[in-house]
């Protein structure tokens, strides 16, 4: 055990967990990685791409070494950074990416081989044989690489989503964060503070810093219970903002059950849509490190995670007590770590110094104008070597601190192409002026990293962005702080012959950037492409700019003309499970209800999904084996007696106004202000670019009012098209529009005997075929008493109606229409035989209008009226669709039972089969009860005046070809004197 | 993004259906002698500039309102957004 | 009671006989299958009418009176409810009130669930947060508003501090009882 003193852990709570099968004890407050350093475990994991020992080398979400598999099961999640996973009871955690123990990797020969897979090496090496790549090389190289493993079974946890509204948000709750919240907060503003730790404090609590002379947990508690009484401020720990989008939205993850064994009855995690008016971005900084000769064995890591680890968690980073501990810094913050520790009982080497006239805070050596050039210990750090002046000898170490300087934390303030800055003084980037607008980067995010001056800095950008919104703010009075001594000189990495590891994660070191520069690969976006460098689960956080300062020095060119990659979000991962929000499985999509849904169900309909819809499919019945069987005897129902089907789902529009006949006539092609009231037209829309767009019918039931109804697909789209003609085209007519599709119950009451059933619950209404003779409409009453609407319309060629009344009605009204019909037969059918129906009688629907066709090639080309304009009619006529020969007819197969396969193209007998010859394609086809054999309609060049040939319907994916004749599209009825009876 | 909605204020673009260049309210004349090349360029030719633009939203989870969205498409900056129909009457 | 205008027994958007309501922690959802609803439309050159007596509210607002109410839904448009009235044919009531504007009846076209607080605002809040993309803060009692919730399209009434009416299309009536019942189960956990 390496514990310390002190600490946020609560040493009266102590956790068990396991790591690689051991068993071991931490303390409520540890993360995985505290606890394990805790038990002096330093081997944690291998390297990506060479397999190397690896220890935790961060405190934070920029880890990246410490990666592990946590869990097991279904909960299995790989690639979980030890650094931010808090600690529970019973939480298991493997090491990954290694074959055989942690200790003894097998494929620990890659680091061996590594002269072969330098940067590049993949592009290079599998070019040849080309078939090789997807057969050979990509599945061994994707098993030798990648880093964890999926449990490959079903999430079983529950996400969410949610929508938050602020004046302010704070990112972050460090000391800007915090002094930025409680500003706000008591300005009465309506504030979120969010931070992706689950403590408040950020480095506050990690630094061994007075404020108001005592610790500064004590002023974070403070605060914290100020913030949470204030009504108007929300607090979301464990929430990280991991991006910035266009006017003030944010998205971020609240991981509101990951620190649990299990969710419970919670979800695991929120997705949260944040917009704010302001943000202020107190992100922090993150340290950098200087890369040198075997830099990457476990024992070496951050200096301030060093004394994160020291202060917030009491954990030493050794393996044992009594091994020594060396910092290697080229300024002053690396000597605040060697202070830390000491303070904290640990065993310091010294401070090893690059700069040739370092100070000395304290009672420790000083190594000054050294270099750290090498170590030793093939899984944990055992000896370091110390270069000055030219002389190298070894020390005993058990672990290295490395301070390199701190990188302010700009991702959020660049994710709107908001390139930061270098500043020479800070040895960083700092974020641009002209980042996202209203976000106001302050306290280490902004560059000010002294713990006074980031609180002044946080408190005097929320009284500026409160400003911009007209809200006064008071100063308010901070704790008494210091700003530790920042003085550092540019040293960026130590020159040698060995590997030095600049991007832990994706194993790329200074050897790869320089063979990068060597290959060209110089602008940071090819370095990055071309060596992997900054990219993973860390996005090189702890490496960007160290690679860009030693590609800089290759090239000659400063840091700033380098530059950096182009920052995007995520800031770190964010899983596909919580993006979705728990839209999954039968609830991937809201679905829509006929009114008589539940009717069809009772009745043990099958459904299909029609877009959003679930539609009774067919109707089986008690010894039907298959659905053939089932819609076979719905379509000769129908045609005998009488069917009824559920036809809600097609839209209907209410079209109210003294100009709603004269809009009429600018949406459809044909005719539609001479209708009669009482009267139905079928009617045809056009796109204005003049092909075919949707069909349906128009009722006028009053002077100032129609009914227009449209294809159940259209109807949201065509509704749209209409109030875009409305408010777009024609602002000046009067007309008002307002769909009504769920409103009233559709039901279709088909066949011969359909009326003799409507007759037997009409209130008093006169069904003759004079009285109420086909394309009739009413209003009317029915089963004594109940408004409804009546349309004497057809889809199937028969004798047909469509009844409508308030929707809450039609689950009754299907019941009572099946008791009432007993005796004629009648039989409820669904989706399928709707389509043979229409297939047989020849009326085009979607697969007909799928935006490829004109009204001429539907048969439908004197719809297109010429006495006056409508939308599409103009481009109707242009040549290349005027010329277009292909017409709608209809197809039987030579031998009646040989299934008819829509899309299937159609060639002359006995021609070449391609693109030359090619004479149109089936549309649609199925199995003809009426015809006893299988017909289609389709688009067949010259089609209206070659009825009786015979063509080739040919699927060449699947080889076939067969035999049509070519027919009239109507099978049934070809008169129509059926459905006018 | 939010839209500055002209009757309801700042609203997320999450309510609306994007349309693009807003001159597809400027329906060509069906009656002119040249009618079918200008319906050629009025359906097929659209401006898709890097720069302000003038473009059509629909607010289909809202009031149904089609609005003239004046954006900035290089900065999604928005410099003001009015009813269509009100611009449409003001033309007329 | 209103005498049944039919013989045929209505059932409600959920399917049964009698209106489903729920009872999660300190909300309580319910559907309201009484309500009657008609949309009303102003003609060109209308002045604002006052049907029954109702003021139509401004952009964003509702108003009740008794047991009628309206809210917007957009310029020169309003919805009409009636407490009660679900079974009556409440558009031509509306129409023949105000004859010269279209009038659709709108009853059926929407479920209405109805949602009220036993611990004041902040629970109604807590849910909006979860489901619809709307500033709490600035949508009081006599807001109204449409908007999406889960890929569906909703009307949203806060009818006071404690309560709000969110309407749905009737043939997406489960899923988005589902919704709101999901979310008010986890707020209550």
């Amino acid at each position: 055990m390496t514990r310390l003193s002190g600490g946020l852990i609560d040493r009266s709570r102590p956790l068990n967990f396991t790591f690689n099968g051991i068993s071991y004890t931490g303390f409520e407050g540890d993360t995985l990685a505290s606890a394990l350093l805790a038990n002096g475990v330093q081997l944690m994991g291998r390297s990506f791409k060479y397999h190397r020992p690896r220890g935790v080398f961060a405190a934070g979400s920029e880890e990246p070494n410490a990666m592990v598999e946590l869990r097991t099961g279904a909960r299995q999640e790989p690639n979980t950074r030890a650094t931010v996973t808090e600690l529970f009871e019973g939480l298991t955690a493997r090491s990954q990416n290694h074959m055989g123990p942690l200790h003894r990797d097998f494929l620990a020969v890659n680091d061996l081989l590594s002269p072969f897979f330098a940067a590049g090496f993949y592009y290079k090496t599998f070019m040849w044989p080309k078939a090789f790549w997807e057969k050979l090389y990509e599945p061994a190289i994707r098993k030798a690489a990648g880093l964890g493993s999926l449990s490959m079974l079903p999430d079983p946890d529950d996400y969410d989503k949610g929508f938050l509204h602020c004046d302010l948000l704070v990112i972050g709750a460090g000391a800007a964060g915090l002094a930025a919240a409680l500003a706000a907060g008591r300005a009465g503003a309506e504030v979120i503070l969010a931070d992706e730790d689950f403590a408040l404090g950020g480095r506050l609590v990690m630094e061994g810093d007075l404020l108001d002379e005592a610790l500064a947990t004590g002023w974070v508690a403070t605060v914290k219970a100020e913030l949470e009484s204030l009504p108007n401020v929300r607090i979301m720990t464990r929430t990280t903002v991991f991006g910035v989008y266009d006017h003030g939205i944010f998205g971020a993850v609240e991981r509101v059950s990951d620190h649990l064994p299990t969710p419970g009855d919670k979800v695991r995690q929120t997705l949260w849509r944040i917009t704010a008016k302001r943000t202020v971005l107190a992100a922090g900084a993150t340290e950098r490190h200087m890369p040198f000769a075997d830099n990457d064995r476990p024992g070496v890591m951050l200096a301030g995670a060093m004394r994160a680890y020291a202060n917030r968690w009491a954990a030493s980073p050794v393996k044992r007590d009594d091994d020594a501990i060396a910092i290697f810094t080229n300024g002053d913050d690396g000597h605040r770590t060697a202070l830390d520790l000491i303070a904290k009982g640990a065993k310091v080497l010294g401070v090893i110094d690059t700069r040739e006239t370092a100070p000395k805070f304290g009672d420790y050596e000083v190594f000054a104008g050294a270099t750290v050039t090498g170590t030793k210990g093939r899984l944990g750090l055992t000896s370091i070597e110390i270069t000055r002046g030219g002389r190298s000898e070894w020390h005993s170490v058990g672990a290295l601190g490395i301070a390199g300087g701190w990188n302010p934390n700009v991702h959020l303030a660049s994710h709107h192409r908001g390139r930061p800055v270098w500043n020479e003084r800070l040895l960083a980037f700092v974020p641009s002026p002209d980042g996202p607008k209203g976000l106001i980067p302050a306290g280490a995010a902004a560059g000010k990293g002294g713990t006074a001056e980031a609180l002044e800095d946080g408190m005097a950008a929320a009284i500026k962005a409160l400003a911009e919104l007209e809200i006064s703010a008071a100063e308010i009075s901070l704790p008494k702080a210091e700003n530790a001594s920042a003085e550092q000189v540019a040293f960026w990495h130590v020159p040698g012959q060995k590997r030095a590891w600049v991007d832990f994660q994706n194993d790329v070191t200074v050897k790869d950037i320089a063979l990068a520069h060597r290959e060209n690969m110089t602008p940071v976006e090819h370095l990055k492409r071309w060596t992997t460098l900054g990219m993973a689960t860390d996005q090189g956080k702890t490496s960007n700019v160290s690679a860009l300062a030693v590609m800089a020095e290759l090239t000659g060119k400063s840091i700033p003309e380098t530059g950096t990659t182009m920052f995007r979000p995520p800031y770190t991962g964010v899983s596909l499970a919580v993006l979705g929000g728990g839209d999954s499985g039968p609830l991937f999509r809201p679905r829509r209800l006929t009114p008589t849904h539940h009717w069809a169900a009772a009745q043990g309909a099958e459904f299909v999904e029609v877009g959003p819809w679930m539609r009774a499919q067919y109707f089986p019945r008690k010894g039907e084996m298959q659905w053939r069987e089932s819609v076979d005897r719905e379509v000769l129902a129908v045609r005998a007696g009488v069917g009824l089907c559920d036809v809600t789902t097609l839209g209907k529009i209410d079209v109210q106004g003294p100009d709603a006949g004269e809009f009429l006539n600018r949406i459809y092609a044909n005719m539609m202000g001479t209708l009669k009231v009482g009267k139905v037209r079928y009617g045809l829309m056009l796109r204005e670019d003049g092909h075919a767009y949707d069909d349906g019918t128009c009722a006028r039931m009053g002077e100032d009012h129609y009914v227009v109804t449209t294809t159940t697909a259209n109807a949201g789209l065509v509704y749209r098209q209409m109030e875009f003609a409305h408010q777009c085209l024609w602002p000046d007519l009067d007309v008002q529009l307002i769909s009504t599709t769920d409103a009233w119950a559709q039901i279709a009451v088909a066949g011969p005997k359909s009326r003799a059933l409507l007759s037997r619950i009409v209130d008093d209404f006169d069904l003759s075929n004079e009285a109420f003779p086909f394309m009739s409409c009413a209003a009317l009453t029915i089963c004594n008493g109940l408004r409804a609407r009546l349309f004497r319309i057809s889809f199937s060629g028969e004798l047909a109606y469509e009844l409508a009344v308030p929707a809450r009605y039609g689950h009754a009204l299907m019941a009572r229409l099946m008791e009432m019909g007993a005796d004629l037969g009648v039989t409820p059918y669904g989706t399928e035989a709707l389509a043979v129906l229409r297939i047989e009688k020849g009326h085009a629907a979607g697969a007909e209008l799928n935006g490829q066709t004109t009204a001429q090639m539907l048969g439908l080309g004197k719809m297109v009226s010429v006495k006056k304009d409508s939308i599409g009619a103009v481009m109707s006529r242009r040549e290349g669709l005027a010329a277009d020969t292909r017409r709608l007819v209809g197809f039987r197969s030579a031998d009646p039972q040989t299934q008819i396969m829509a899309g299937s193209h159609l060639f002359p007998e006995g021609a070449e089969q391609n693109m030359a010859t090619d004479q149109g394609w089936i549309t649609s086809a199925c199995y003809s009860p009426h015809m006893k054999g299988y017909i289609a309609l389709g688009l067949l060049e010259d089609g209206a005046a070659r009825l009786g040939e015979v063509v080739v319907a040919a699927n060449p994916l699947e080889g076939q070809a067969m035999k049509l004749e070519v027919v009239s599209a109507h099978f049934v009825d070809p008169e129509g004197g059926r459905l006018r009876d | 993004m939010l839209i500055p909605h002209p009757l309801l204020g700042l609203r997320d673009s999450q309510e609306f259906t994007y349309f693009g260049d807003a001159s597809l309210m400027w329906r060509p004349d069906p009656e002119a002698p040249e009618a079918e090349a200008a319906f050629c360029e009025y359906v097929f030719l659209r401006d898709n500039p890097a720069g302000v633009h003038r473009e059509l939203w629909f607010h289909e989870q809202g009031d149904r309102s089609w609005l003239v969205v004046t954006r900035d498409t290089t900065t999604h900056e928005i410099l003001g957004a009015e009813l269509a129909s009100d611009v449409k009457g003001a033309a007329q | 009671m209103i005498e049944p205008v039919t013989d045929l027994a209505p059932i409600t958007a959920l399917g049964g006989t009698v209106p489903r309501s729920e009872i999660f922690g300190a909300l309580t959802l319910s559907e309201n299958a009484g309500l009657a609803l008609a949309s009303l439309a102003l003609r060109k050159d209308q002045e604002m009418p006052k049907p029954f007596g109702l003021p139509l509210p401004e952009v964003g607002k509702a108003v009740s009176m008794g047991g009628l109410a309206a809210f917007w839904t957009g310029r020169g448009q309003w919805m009409i409810e009636a407490a009660g009235r679900g079974e009556t044919d409440f558009a031509a009531a509306l129409k023949a009130e105000v004859p010269k504007a279209c009038v659709s009846e709108q009853t059926d076209g929407w479920v209405a669930f109805d949602i009220a607080s036993t611990q004041g605002a902040a629970p109604i809040e807590a849910l909006m947060a979860r489901l619809v993309n709307l500033d709490s803060t600035g949508f009081g009692p006599g807001c109204a508003t449409r908007t999406g919730l889960e890929h569906m399209s909703v009307f949203v009434i806060r009818r006071s501090e404690d309560r709000l009416t969110v309407m749905g299309m009737r043939t997406f009536a489960d899923a988005l009882w589902h919704a709101l019942a999901v979310t008010a189960r986890r707020l209550d956990d």
